[in-house]
């Protein structure tokens, strides 16, 4: 199922008895979250019932996000207040909480992490027992050129922050040259959909930033990186054969399902369309076929006619 | 002539003569060339002051953004250099240039950057909005929908210690319009400063502006040749008499290679003549092109061919 594109297919649009043979095949369904499931505070029509009944059907269901700016409390309290009923933290896999869990898990840090990030990652990494450098906010005598450094810092983690400033980026620098220093980005995304078309700046930007002035490359944890779904399946044991992942954003859904052997479904109520993964499909380059989805559909509110019988 | 060597070639006395013969013009570098931070590098005022009155002409080329020409002529004055403000070719001054002439911008800039190239571009009479501190305020909804200047045509990108989120914010909402032009100062990646600092350069700025936007910018700095353009065209140069003596193979060597000048690398500063060397051996035509005709320790061995 997994890599149909490199048969030469992929895109087929799911109808009918398909949508219905595709769940029976699958244990566990992954869903994004930002245009796939919501849009901003507004649920996806037909989105809460989906996951119910997934649910009610049997199978397992998580939230793969690589927005990091909520941390997983704050989310359950989101889907709550968006009608979506009995969704668990547990459920809930944000690059913010895979970052903490990397650090103390995987990298398994002796030290302190210098953060530029906001309250979700901050949160996340308090929780996971992660000790955070402390942000000194207007040290007398300290400047771009003359920033006190903690000698305890063994990491460094950059995602998405709307207080970036140069002397951030200054910081963590210095911080990296230290080659034992790790070096980690939340997720690659280089701008976030906002309301009416609108665009926002996203942690890729903020990272490119970091790594140009440090000529070093960040381990990047969220999508398309496999970290996310090792961290799911270190919890709850997943098959990736009986995996599905529904995505919005090829570069980033798609292709992280690509990544771990998911059959991978392209919902068009975000960021991605129809068109440009059929460029994808027909295009010359090898590595874009690993961003065409098996499946493409309308909404993820296709699945409910299935679910519904 | 770099080709046909075996190893990069060490500009002896004789050789510098022979290479001041053959040229009208010296293009230097400021960084790590004439100067590190507030300090001239011992000899490079005789050596500059000495070409002019040899009857060279001597030009100043710098992807520094942090000054104006005037700033860059009173510094080269204090440490002891003859020259003057239409010597000097900065980037702030040339991005001006470059918007005016090239982009023929008419109407405001979007600027990320240093009161400077703000002074720069007033001068070329073009406004610019955005320099200065810019924090954050208001929640996700409230940036993407920052009140926008309709009478900006252009996003400026230079060394801007001032910047942020919400500059970038900003940037990236202007270039959303694909007619909204986009010009970057320079791509290096670190800023050298006073007592052999460094901070993170203008490229890392251009990358993030870059990267949110999902656009290239055009670049003004070396080793785009518009800087030897911007010279060449103000003072009739023959790219065949001019010497381009930089310490950056990347930039200075890579301009000259670009714009047909002869090359001299000196050793004050960041490159190394390994590095030259792993260039000429190598099967790559870029790096070919970052291989320097000549190098030298430090800019004050040219002085014994001078005064000779």
């Amino acid at each position: 199922m997994a890599g149909a594109a490199a048969r030469g297919t992929g895109c087929v649009t799911l109808r009918g008895a398909q949508i219905r043979d595709l769940l029976d095949a699958k244990h566990n369904v992954l869903f994004d979250c930002d245009g796939v499931i919501w849009n901003g505070e507004t649920a996806v029509t037909g989105a809460p019932e989906v996951v119910s009944l997934l649910k009610q059907r049997g199978k397992r269901v998580f939230f793969v996000t690589n927005n990091c700016t909520r941390p997983r409390e704050n989310y359950v309290q989101k889907f709550s207040r968006l009608g979506f009923t009995d969704v668990a933290e547990e459920e809930i896999f944000s690059s913010a909480y895979c970052s903490a869990a990397y650090l103390r898990d995987v990298a398994r840090l002796q030290g302190k992490v210098y953060v530029i990030g906001c309250g979700g990652v901050m949160k996340e990494l308090r929780d996971a027992g992660v000790p955070v450098a402390e942000e000194e906010d207007a040290e007398p005598g300290a400047s771009i050129y003359n920033c006190p450094l903690d000698p305890d810092v063994k990491a460094v983690l950059v995602g998405y922050d709307e207080n970036f400033t140069f002397m951030k980026l200054a910081k963590a620098c210095c911080y990296l040259r230290s080659p034992e220093c790790l070096f980690l980005a939340t997720d690659p995304d280089p701008w976030h959909p906002l309301r009416g078309g609108r665009v926002t700046p996203g942690s890729g930007s903020l990272t490119a930033a970091l790594e140009t002035a440090s000529s070093r490359k960040a381990t990047v944890i969220g999508k398309p990186s496999r970290f996310m779904f090792e961290c799911i399946s270190s919890q709850f044991g997943l098959d990736p054969a009986r995996s599905l992942m529904i995505g919005d954003r090829l570069e980033t859904d798609v292709l992280f399902g690509s990544n771990c052997g998911l059959t991978t479904v392209l919902t068009l109520t975000g960021v991605s369309t129809l068109e440009e993964a059929l460029a994808y499909r027909d295009g010359q380059e090898p590595q874009q076929k690993d961003c065409v989805p098996d499946y493409v559909m309308e909404s993820v509110a296709d699945f409910l006619q299935a679910l519904e019988e | 002539m770099a080709a046909s060597k075996c190893n990069v070639t060490r500009l002896t006395e004789a050789l510098s003569r022979q290479l001041l013969d053959s040229v009208d013009s010296v293009l230097f570098d400021c960084d790590g060339v004439i100067w590190r931070g507030d300090q001239a590098i011992p000899g490079a005022s005789e050596v500059i002051n000495s070409l002019k009155k040899n009857g060279k002409r001597v030009f100043f080329v710098t992807n520094n953004s942090t000054k104006t020409r005037q700033m860059y002529a009173d510094k080269l004055g204090k440490l002891g250099f003859d020259a003057s403000a239409d010597e000097v070719f900065g980037t702030a001054y040339c991005s001006a240039v470059y918007l005016k002439n090239v982009c023929k911008l008419d109407g405001k800039v979007y600027l990320i950057g240093s009161n400077a190239m703000r002074q720069e571009l007033e001068d070329v009479g073009i406004r610019p909005v955005g320099v200065g501190p810019d924090p954050i305020s208001g929640g996700q909804k409230d940036w993407a929908n920052v009140p926008l200047d309709n009478e900006v045509r252009a996003v400026l990108v230079g060394f801007d210690e001032h910047f942020s989120y919400m500059k970038l914010n900003r940037a990236l909402q202007y270039l959303c319009n694909p007619d909204c032009q986009f010009v970057g100062t320079n791509t290096d990646t670190r800023l050298p400063l006073e007592g052999g600092k460094a901070v993170p350069g203008t490229g890392c700025l251009l990358k993030a502006v870059e990267t949110a936007a999902q656009r290239q910018a055009q670049v003004v700095g070396k080793p785009s040749s518009f800087m030897f353009e911007c010279v060449a065209s103000q003072f009739g140069l023959d790219p065949e008499r001019c010497l381009m003596v930089g310490d950056r193979l990347d930039t200075d060597i890579m301009l000259g290679s670009n714009c047909g000048l002869k090359t001299l690398l000196t050793l004050t500063g960041v490159s190394t003549v390994a590095e030259a060397e792993a260039n000429q051996k190598s099967e790559c035509p870029q790096r070919q092109k970052m291989v320097p005709d000549y190098y030298i320790e430090s800019i004050a061995d040219i002085l014994p061919a001078l005064q000779a």
